[in-house]
């Protein structure tokens, strides 16, 4: 990952953080506001605009990419680099969790 | 029946468009179609309520971005001037985020960002580069006789409502920016 990159999506916002991570499996981009608003029990509702602007974004980041095309919608799915951006961010939001129960971790 | 209104929205006003089409829709007057630079169609209709949103897009109007705007929901009207107009039944909006194009403020700054660059800019450009220049000159004196006066005063006009615009959209536009700010 490189800085320009660790830049911009560390850390990340969370309509992008839960769609990066929706995108482990390939979908297109009403699917996955679908399972935000289940996995959060309608808690993050994203919205069309937002969700296009930022699939657009990580696609051209190389975060994501093309999967496949199924009646005009497109699917994306996670790239190495997606992951790599994923997993930095899900420690950097596990040590937020941690230190905001109290915990010190050195 | 239809009938057609004129009235002119800078590229900073777009909130009060949306806000003037839902309301003519609440009084039974649903808009058909929308053309350059201020003119509305309107059909009467069954007074709604019906969330208006307009989306500013210069660039390419894609395919797949009309699907996944309908996928949540969306009738897409039609375009004008780089911006896109939707509307949906304000209860088929379940949540807040559901009544909007953008959920973020991110992404709601993102397009302001991208109005000023498209439309602000050369705005701004045709002002520094041929208005003002030309208003000096008028100021000198430069242009004489009677084509000399009727363009005197055409660029005057022409100045005044360049300084208008550009101090309302200027003033107005960082306005909405700064509320998207955390």
């Amino acid at each position: 990952m490189d800085d320009k990159i660790r830049r911009i999506y560390v850390p990340m916002t969370e309509s992008g953080f839960y769609i990066l991570y929706c995108l482990q499996t390939p979908q297109h981009g009403y699917g996955i506001s679908q399972q935000v608003r289940k996995m959060t029990a309608g808690a993050v509702n994203i919205s069309a605009g937002t969700m296009y602007g930022a699939l657009s974004k990580m696609e051209k980041d190389g975060l994501i990419k093309f999967h496949s095309e199924v009646e005009k919608r497109k699917l994306y799915n996670i790239t190495e680099l997606g992951e790599e951006v994923l997993s930095a961010e899900t420690a950097r939001i596990d040590r937020l969790y941690r230190n905001s129960k109290g915990e010190y971790l050195g | 029946m239809t009938k057609k209104v004129t009235r002119f929205f800078t590229i900073a006003d777009y909130l009060e468009e949306e806000n003037w089409l839902r309301e003519m829709h609440s009084q039974g007057w649903k808009i058909v179609k929308i053309k350059a630079p201020c003119f509305y169609t309107f059909e009467s209709c069954e007074p709604e309520d019906v969330i208006y949103r307009l989306d500013f897009r210069n660039t390419e109007k894609p395919e797949d971005y009309l699907q996944m705007v309908s996928d949540f929901g969306w009738e897409h009207i039609g375009d004008c001037l780089g911006w896109m107009y939707f509307r949906r039944p304000a209860d088929t909006a379940a949540s807040e985020e559901e009544g909007e194009l953008f959920s973020d403020n991110e992404s709601k700054a993102e397009m302001v960002k991208n109005i000023v660059r498209t439309r602000m800019m050369p705005l701004v450009v045709i002002f520094l580069c041929s208005v003002l220049p030309n208003f000096f000159r008028i100021l000198n004196g430069e242009y004489v006789g009677p084509w000399g006066a009727v363009f005197s005063v055409l660029f005057c006009l022409l100045f005044i409502l360049y300084v208008y615009l550009i101090i309302h959209c200027g003033i107005k536009l960082k306005k909405i920016k700064d509320r998207y700010k955390d």
